[in-house]
């Protein structure tokens, strides 16, 4: 058997690491649009209206119950041939990124939803009425008073979903994508199979790294906006 | 200035309010009072659109609108007029003292700051809390965050300010503080509508006593007639009840 080579794991960080970027464009576009699907879903949920709480209901449920590599296969297969058919509109030639950005805001909005749900709740009612009854319109009251404490309320349990959509987001290279993971199947393959091992390795540190550093901004988030809470 | 008339309220099943009028003048101190699950609470809340009545007609000066069936407009401009003092304060918790005051001006009225901070100065100076203007709310003691709630309504200059029971999460060695800053608004002629428990309080301030018993107004009339001489047997049942225990100094 082949001894384990050392060399080799300083010698693919270099050559994985200019696909990174590729990995955070998907994590910061997933969080961008995910976040906004989510504060419809939730803005649902939380509706008088049981058509739109059910609508909300079953769509978390569908997708709760999609394995994220199935969703993403179905995205990458059907999304184009349901706008052929539907709208004649030919996006086969789309960048591959975009149906991972698609796949992973639906997956995303689904959790992240009743992150923002709770979070809401979590913050007492009776805050929204004295606003509103001291003049404030409804939508004043959510922005100025309700959604800076729901946010601090959030923010955990966001970043935990954040972390998780980023190991999720490793699955983009089945469909072709070249990120941190792509390249390192690359690199596998050039080498016919060889140094799996120290590539994985390399890659498994990154991750690593990528997590720590997504985890201490969201510490630091939630130091800046809780301060008032601290003043106690 | 105010009057609603015929308003019912239905939660579910449960019928809170049936068919309740009030009419209150500038410079009228009405205070309602009755046992729990009577409406008070909710006839308050109505006034105010934080319930909807289920039926219902407001006169407020030159507005004149069907409580079931206002718009989100209306119901702006009929709270641009009022102010709400809660039972348990509901102060905004992530700002502070001064910014739970001007919040109603800057925000909701779109004053300018200079301005706004001097009218909340002026509120809380009122409401003797003028040492506290940079606290949060979690710092402050019951009294002093009823207090604020108070400045915070009185900041607005209301036509009238609603009270749903403003002393009754309180410690009662806090109440008398927050009861003698109502009776002070009450002798500088401020329009009030209070539901409360304190009985003594209430003969004192009111300039108009509403009993209220599962949804209707069962008698009202001056305090020292509905104190001293009820006509209902309910009514004197009620203050029966509740009279020997009121023990407080204002």
């Amino acid at each position: 058997m082949r001894p384990f080579n050392p060399q080799f794991i300083l010698d693919v960080i270099p050559n994985l690491l200019p696909f990174l970027w590729v990995t955070l464009s998907v994590v910061l576009g997933t969080v961008f649009f995910g976040s906004l699907l989510g504060f419809v879903l939730a803005r649902a949920k939380l509706s008088q209206k049981p058509l739109y709480c059910w609508l909300a209901d079953g769509y978390i449920y569908i997708i709760r119950c999609t394995p994220s590599i199935v969703l993403l296969f179905i995205v990458f297969y059907g999304l184009p041939k349901f706008c052929l058919e539907v709208f004649d509109m030919d996006i086969n030639g789309y960048e591959k990124i975009f149906f991972v950005l698609v796949t992973f805001t639906l997956l995303f909005a689904a959790p992240i939803s009743e992150v923002m749900r709770s979070a809401y709740e979590a913050i007492d009612h009776g805050q929204y009425e004295a606003a509103v009854s001291i003049g404030l319109t409804p939508w004043q009251a959510f922005y100025h008073i309700i959604l800076p404490q729901a946010t601090v309320v959030a923010l955990p349990n966001f970043g935990n979903s954040v972390i998780e959509l980023m190991k999720e987001g490793s699955l983009a290279y089945t469909i072709g994508l070249v990120d941190l993971i792509g390249k390192g199947q690359l690199i596998i393959s050039q080498n016919y199979g060889a140094y799996a091992l120290e590539t994985y390795l390399p890659l498994a540190f990154i991750y690593l790294l990528l997590t720590l550093g997504v985890e201490k901004s969201f510490l630091r988030l939630e130091h800046a906006f809780s301060r008032q809470k601290k003043a106690a | 200035m105010l009057k609603i008339t015929n308003v019912h309220k239905k939660y579910n099943d449960n019928e809170v309010l049936k068919g309740v009028d009030i009419n209150v003048a500038k410079g009228d101190v009405v205070v309602i009072l009755g046992p729990s699950g009577s409406g008070k609470t909710t006839l308050l809340r109505c006034i105010n659109f934080l319930d909807h009545a289920d039926q219902g007609e407001m006169e407020f000066d030159e507005y004149h609108l069907q409580m079931h069936s206002a718009t989100a407009d209306e119901v702006r401009k009929i709270r641009q007029k009022t102010a709400f003092v809660f039972q348990n304060y509901n102060l905004f918790q992530n700002k502070t003292v001064l910014e739970n005051v001007t919040a109603g001006l800057i925000i909701g009225r779109n004053i300018e700051k200079n301005e706004a901070v001097d009218l909340a100065l002026k509120a809380l100076a009122k409401v003797g809390l003028s040492d506290r203007v940079n606290f949060y709310p979690s710092q402050l003691s019951g009294g002093q965050q009823q207090r604020v709630g108070i400045a915070r309504a009185i900041a607005v200059q209301p036509d009238v300010i609603l009270f749903d029971e403003p002393t009754s999460a309180l410690d009662p060695e806090l109440i008398s503080e927050v009861l003698g800053i109502i009776k002070q608004l009450a002798e500088e002629g401020t329009t009030m509508i209070i539901v409360t428990h304190e009985m003594k309080f209430a003969a004192d301030v009111a300039t108009h006593v509403i009993f209220m018993a599962d949804g209707n107004i069962v008698e009202e009339g001056r305090p020292k007639d509905i104190f001293q001489s009820p006509k209902e047997e309910r009514t004197r049942n009620f203050l029966r009840r509740v009279l020997p225990q009121v023990e407080y100094n204002i």
